[in-house]
């Protein structure tokens, strides 16, 4: 009973955000769509991998023609970061062997976020902030797959230019301090030449290695719990 | 069949990263820790610049159209108004140029 209880005040705490996830997932659809990916080839990423900016890069590199592994490492890179996420709730939340496996396939920055900033403590609770977000998200993908295919000639109307504006919109909350501005003109500047030269994904993961060692190596001791708690919450606003 | 290869492939690394977290009990070191931060800023401003000019001949109204949304981004932090700004004053731009 308890368990039902914390499930919906995990489920409606996530309300607030559905605001910024229903149009990402709008913009993945119609990107998805725009580059030759079926209804359900759509869907099935929003369902089976669930992670708005790997869809996002893994869309526009399926339309470069990239190599699979090349996608894969990529989505590896933008995903690494919920290994923290992960340790940070393991710390919080007691979860037996057996929720384990649901509580990390739902698991995202903005689920992390409103756990981390609730100080609710139960799976339950965690699980129905998990699920609220899974259900927009894939509610919305849903909406923008079907949309996207009304649109005759995405070429002509340039949408293409929305890839690179999204990823831009998400970085800009991102930095806040000197070393994260200057990993992120650097970044820019590497993936800008590198495509000169390499194909497919080949620029972003090299910039992505690269621009986090350069990161790290400028910075000091651990970022804050509270940091991390704040990214979180500020990626999705 | 590639292409279920792929997304095969991206869901293992996917929840491999989320399960891995929360089942292993280990303290990473603050030089990785560090390090993580900072993926997500080097891999989004990677995915920006490549893309931004466009094959068009329109790279101008395309970047001047990235501005708009950087500073949407930075004053809304919205990311649905960011994009949509940048959109509009990208078309605009489009209308009035020759």
């Amino acid at each position: 009973m308890d368990g039902v209880v914390g499930f919906r005040r995990g489920f409606w705490a996530m309300a607030p955000l559905w605001l910024g996830v229903v149009p990402f997932a709008l913009v993945y659809a119609v990107l998805a769509r725009d580059t030759g990916l079926s209804l359900l080839e759509t869907q099935a990423l929003s369902a089976l991998v669930f992670a708005g900016s790997a869809q996002v890069s893994a869309v526009g590199l399926f339309g470069s023609g990239a190599a699979a592994l090349e996608i894969v490492s990529t989505t590896f890179l933008l995903n690494v970061r919920h290994v923290l996420y992960g340790l940070s709730l393991g710390r919080r939340i007691p979860l037996s062997r057996r929720q384990r496996p649901m509580a990390a396939y739902f698991l995202t920055d903005e689920a992390f976020g409103v756990v981390a900033g609730s100080g609710e403590r139960t799976f339950a609770f965690l699980l129905g902030a998990e699920l609220s977000l899974f259900a927009m998200w894939n509610l919305a993908t849903l909406g923008g797959a079907i949309a996207g295919s009304a649109i005759t000639d995405p070429a002509e109307l340039g949408i293409d230019l929305v890839f690179p504006l999204a990823f831009l919109a998400l970085l800009v909350p991102l930095v806040r301090t000197r070393v994260e501005l200057l990993v992120a003109v650097a970044s820019g500047a590497t993936a800008y030449v590198a495509a000169k030269g390499l194909p497919g994904g080949l620029p972003i993961l090299l910039t992505g290695v690269v621009g986090s060692l350069l990161g790290a190596a400028l910075t000091s001791g651990r970022p804050g719990e509270d940091v991390d708690v704040e990214n979180a919450v500020r990626e999705v606003a | 069949m590639t292409f279920w290869l792929t997304v095969a492939g991206m869901v293992a690394v996917t929840f491999g990263s989320r399960y891995a977290g929360l089942a292993l009990r280990f303290e990473l070191p603050d030089f990785w820790v560090r390090c993580l931060h900072f993926v997500p800023i080097a891999v989004f401003a990677a995915l920006v610049t490549p893309s931004l000019e466009g094959g068009l001949g329109e790279g101008e109204i395309r970047v001047a159209a990235a501005c708009v949304t950087g500073i949407a981004a930075w004053r809304t932090r919205n990311l649905g108004i960011a994009i949509a700004s940048g959109m509009l004053a990208f078309w605009a731009l489009r209308w009035v140029s020759p």
